[in-house]
This record gives C-alpha cells, structure tokens and sequence, in this order.
C-alpha cells in the first residue's frame, strides 16, 4: 500500500487550455479517493497521469516514496481498472486474470493458486475457461476488478468502471467496490462522473472543474459546506436550489420576491444593499405548518410521488439565478414557467415532502424557509460566504 | 376474402425471393463455367476438345495434358520464379504494410491525413497509365529482366490495399487494451506482441491472401518486363502455349488448372483464421 501525492500538477495538450491545472491532492494509505467532476473536467487525464498512460507537463507525481514521472506503466506497480473494461478477447477469463502476474513473473503455482482464489471470491471459478465474449456485462466488470485486485498492486486506479452497467447492477457493484477496497485496504483512486457514486463510495470526494480543482472533503462535509456554487450545484440530487436575493437592513436581512428574511446571527454585514446567492438543498424546503422560519408564499406546479416521498416543484417570487457560468450545467434548475402573469419573476424550488401530505398541483402553499439553513454565494465569484451550520440546525429542527 | 388478402402479398414476397435465387444461380453458373470447361478441358483428349459438338464431361479422360504440361519447356523454372516472387511479396507486403497500418492508425504525425488519402488515389490510376512510365523508370534502374524489379513493382499495388485494410483493422482493436497491458506489467512492445497481433491475425490473414492472389495472377508487368524465358513466371509461360500456329489448349488448360491449384491451396490453408469479429467482448457489456 502506498499515498499517492500530486504536486502542482498540470497537463496541457498541445498549447490549448490545460486539462489539468496545478493539482494538489493526496490519497492517503488506504483510502478511498473519489475523483468525480463533469465530463471534460480533467479527472481522467489526471487518473491516467497517475497510470503512466499521459505525460506531466508540470509538476511530480508520487506513489509512495517515489517520483513516478519519469516510470513507465508497468514500473509504477498500479493496477487500473477501465470504463470500458480492457478484457483481453482472445484470452480466457484465467489469462486475463493471470496477464498481469505472468508479466511480473510470479511462479506458475502461485499464479494458479491466486487466480483460483481471487476467481472464487468473485463468483467467476466456474468461468474461468471462458472467453469475455462468452460472459454477461457484471461478469466482464468482476474480470476487470479480478484482473486488479490478483495482483496485489500498490494503487488501485478505476475510471468510470461502472458506467456501462444497468442501473440496478451499477448499484450492486458500487457496493461491492466499495466492500472490496475496504477489505483490501488498497489506495484507490475513483473517477466518475456520478455524484452519487462519488458520494456513496468515497471516503472522500475530489471535486473538478474545467481543470481545476474545487474542493476535497468528506461526501458530507461536501454536502453541508460547498465551498463554491459549482459544487454546491453539482452535488446533490435533487440538486440545491438557487435564486438570487438583495442584503437589507445593514446585513441583517434579505429580501427576495416579497419575502423579507431576518438573517438573525448569520448577519451579512459586509454586502449590505448587495445581490447574493441563496441556495437552499430540497429537504430543507418545508411546507409551512409546524416549522420556524420565514414563510414564503409559492403555487405548486408538480408533485413526482417516488414512494418514500414526494418530490414538489413549488413556484416562487424570486430572481432566478443568472450566472449560469457559475454552476454545473445538468444542475440548473427548470427555468420559470410561462404564463404566470401574477409573479413577474419567479423560481421554481424543488422541495422533499413527506408523502403523506396531500398536495396538487396549482394549489398554493406556503413554504417555511429557516435563514440558518440557508447557503449564501457572492453572486461576482460563486465563493461561499460565511457556512450554514446545517449539522446543528438539523439536530434542533429534527 | 380475408384469408386471400392475407396470403397475396406473402406469396408475392415468396415468388420474389425465389426470383432472386435464380438469378443468384444464373451468376454462379456463368462465373463457374469457365473454370469447370478448363478443368473439364485439361483432361480431354484432342480431338474431342476440338469436336464441334461440344463436349460437357470427358467421357475418355487422359493424363496425357497434363504430363505435357509440366514438360513443356521451362516450367519448373516458372513454377520456382513464381513461388520466389510470390512468397517474397507476401512476406514484405505483410511486413512493411503493418508497420505503416501501426504509423497510420496509433501515431499522429504531420502529414498523416494526406498521406492516407494519397494511398487511397494511388489504387485509382489505372495500370495501363503507368506501366509504361515504369518500364523506362525501372529499365534506367537496370531492373527490368530481373525478378526483384517484378517484386517491387508488385509491392507497389499490393501496399496501398494492405496498408489500408491493416489500418482498418488496427483502428478496431481499443487503445486501452494496450494500455491496460501496459499498467499490467508489459512493455509498449510486450503489449504490441501480446495483445494487438494476435488480435490482428484475421487482418493479416485477409491481407496476405490479397497480396498473394495479386503475385501469383499477375501478366501483364511479369510479360513486359521478364522478356528472358528462364525468368519468367507461371503466367507469362501459360502464354507460351499459343504460338504462331495456334494455341496447345489440351496442355494449355492443364497448365491453367495446375497454376489455379497452389491460390486453392493458400486460401484453404489461411481462410480458418479469417475469423472476423474477434475483438468481440473486449470492451463494453
């Protein structure tokens, strides 16, 4: 098991914009890494740099104690997992798993015994004379994790190993990764470009964008605490919702639509009489009855019944986010609906209701929104300003 | 009524089906009468193959063709100048091909995009246009009369077709699973041998055939250009049976039906590894 280190990392193909620009990360022994971002983000190219597979432009890479800039693949003693799984098609699912070992030269029982086991440990011994043509989806990916894991490598690197699997089974084997590595304890690095993957999987989670980095933190602090509007907007699903809203009275209020919110403690002194950000997550979105906060009158356009509870898609008066520069573009939220001639400017909030409440859509309601829930972004840069406590808060309201 | 209406259009569909098949076989039967009449013909006697009432099967068949055949003068000569020429071009074509398919299809460099459309225009001139130019060009050489002068000129058709379907098929095995040999412990070169050439073997399969077929059948530049009777091929020596007198078609046939025997053989031997679609499974479930 070995860290892996990157420092002032940058790639840049051919004179264009970087793909990576002056990365700093660092896996430590063990853990469990989750690179997610958009695509085009550079996460990949940064697995892959990681590989061997793509030079550094700038700045060194270690695994371990060494400097693998220079290394070739093979020298780097990782293992990597591919989106699209790599198998070997004219070998059998034992020469694929036993690929790796032969190339390192491990005697020929060993091969044998540590292919057996690793085969039995993932339900593939009764195909192991078979070819990857010959197997389902789920067996090829077990092959590709088996082709990994039976070589004791230092690193595991995964890109996207589960995007081409149906949802249900992607759902089995991110647990199942996730049961291995913590059974392993091997350094892995994840790419992906599902948040709730990387949130599900990820002992912690790396944030990309265009390149850059935006914020490493555990899946929950990256929650409650995004540091910025992009990652507050691309994790999450549903995502958090967004408008934009003026600071009154000397930062002490806020005002949106004709809603006047007292900031209480959260006071915002310095962007008194300034636009901000509001963002507020779908489950803090309360139907009134019952809850602090301020009350915010909104007509209810659509009600999604999941089951366990029900997604509600409530209009309000509000000015509607438009930097949409600053966001992760799947995220944005539905534009205004037309022809409601009463609210000039309205935002549409997703809020998580329980399902036994009642509601239809083109009813009006009223939502209790609690000021200490709320998240706040200066409009000019998408950075946080001063964090919402939700963990205490949630302890109080729940 | 209904059941009428239900069964015309599915006759119809019936009668043009087997339209079709008619037509298949009118094609096969005039593609195969010319190598059944030669083969039919090599074991003849003379005189019925100059009977005026054709004759469609041998009725009294004889060696005798062939045994002229083969000690007509300068056939072992032939039969050896044509294997040199042939497995020479073969083996080069396959070499030289792949290494330009690897350069084309893994490697970007300046001036691959013109360069690919250029091996695809090259095949478009027809050789009538060239074959002149070439004999001066390859006589001011002092490679005219000699096999490796053939040999070159035979590499120059057979490259741009095997270069672009070697291409082809490189562009169909996934980088990553090079890649994945590589992280796995291989060498670029380990990974090339490992992993890409066998995956391959129906590309250089299909490529070899071509090339030897190309070889083997070749006249027209094997006649212009071997004018010495001791250097030249099978094909130019099958000419030599029609002579100012007339054309020897007992022995001529047999010669044909014995130059047809070795492509026979070759495609026999390669055509179980043409197995197409050997890459499946590699990627993607």
């Amino acid at each position: 098991m070995a860290e892996i280190e990157f420092t002032h990392v940058t790639k840049v193909y051919g004179g264009e914009t970087p793909a990576v620009r002056d990365l700093n990360l660092k896996v430590g022994e063990g853990e469990f890494v989750v690179l997610v971002g958009p695509s085009g983000c550079g996460k990949t190219t940064a697995l892959r740099m990681v590989a061997g597979l793509e030079e550094i432009t700038d700045g060194e890479i270690r695994i371990g104690d060494r400097v693998v800039n220079d290394l070739a693949p093979r020298e780097r003693d990782i293992a990597m997992v591919f989106q699209n799984y790599a198998l070997y098609p004219h070998k059998t699912v034992y020469e694929n798993l036993a690929f790796g070992l032969r190339m390192r030269k491990v005697p020929k029982d060993e091969q044998r015994r540590r292919v057996e086991e690793i085969a039995g440990k993932l339900g593939l011994a009764d195909m192991l004379g078979r070819r990857p043509a010959q197997l389902s989806g789920g067996q090829r990916q077990r092959v590709a994790m088996g082709r990994a894991i039976v070589r004791e490598p230092e690193a595991f690197l995964m890109d996207e190993p589960l995007s081409n699997l149906d949802a249900k089974l992607r759902v089995q084997m991110r647990a199942e990764i996730a049961r291995i590595q913590k059974a392993l304890e091997v350094t892995t690095l994840y790419v992906t470009h599902d948040q709730v993957e990387a949130m599900t999987m990820g002992d912690r989670v790396a944030v990309m964008r265009d390149g850059v980095l935006q914020q490493v933190d555990t899946p929950q602090r990256l929650y409650d605490a995004p540091v910025n509007l992009f990652v507050a907007s691309f994790v999450g699903s549903p995502p958090m919702n967004l408008f934009e809203a003026t600071v009154e009275a000397d930062g002490s209020q806020l005002v949106f639509g004709e809603t006047r919110l007292d900031l209480g403690s959260r006071s915002l002194r310095d962007y008194s009489g300034r636009r901000i950000v509001v963002g507020i997550r779908p489950e803090e979105v309360r139907e009134a009855s019952g809850w602090d906060g301020a009350r915010v009158r909104g007509r209810i356009l659509l009600v999604e019944a999941l089951g366990s509870e029900q997604l509600v898609h409530i209009e309000i008066a509000a000015t509607p986010l438009e930097r949409a520069d600053l966001v992760d573009a799947a995220a944005q939220p539905p534009g205004p609906s037309l022809g409601v001639e009463d609210l000039e400017r309205s935002v549409t909030l997703l809020g998580r209701f329980d399902r036994h409440l009642l509601l239809t859509p083109g009813e009006a309601v009223e939502v209790a929104i609690d000021a200490r829930l709320l998240h706040f972004f200066d409009l000019e840069t998408g950075a946080a300003l001063p964090a919402a406590n939700v963990q205490a808060v949630a302890g109080v309201a729940g | 009524m209904s059941a009428v209406a239900v069964t015309r259009p599915r006759s119809r569909k019936r009668l043009r089906k087997a339209g079709w098949n008619a037509l298949a076989l009118l094609v096969l039967a005039v593609m195969v009468f010319p190598v059944y009449w030669m083969v039919t013909t090599a074991f003849k006697p003379g005189h019925d193959i100059l009977s005026y009432t054709p004759q469609f099967f041998p009725t009294h068949p004889v060696l005798s063709n062939f045994t002229d055949a083969v000690h007509q003068q300068f056939f072992w000569n032939a039969v050896k100048n044509s294997l040199i020429v042939t497995s020479v071009v073969v083996v080069l074509s396959l070499v030289l091909a792949f290494l330009a398919a690897l350069a084309l299809a893994k490697f970007s460099f300046y001036g691959r995009k013109p360069f690919i459309v250029v091996i695809l225009g090259v095949q478009m001139v027809p050789l009538a246009a060239l074959i002149i130019p070439l004999y001066i060009m390859m006589s001011r050489l002092h490679e005219v009369d000699k096999l490796s002068g053939v040999i070159v000129m035979y590499l120059t058709f057979a490259l741009p077709f095997a270069v672009w379907t070697l291409r082809g098929f490189l562009l169909g095995v996934p980088k990553e699973l090079e890649e994945s040999a590589m992280v796995d412990g291989a060498t670029r070169f380990g990974a090339f041998v490992r992993i890409l050439l066998p995956l391959l073997g129906p590309g250089l399969v299909a490529t070899s055939i071509f090339a030897f077929i190309l070889a083997w059948n070749e006249f027209i530049i094997a006649y212009v250009f071997l004018h010495t009777p001791e250097k030249q091929t099978l094909m130019v020596w099958l000419a030599s049976f029609t002579t100012l007198r007339g054309t020897d078609w007992g022995p001529l046939m047999a010669g044909a039906t014995l130059c047809a025997l070795p492509v026979i053989i070759f495609f026999l031997l390669v055509q179980r590894k043409i197995a197409f679609g050997l890459t499946a499974g590699a990627v993607k479930g």
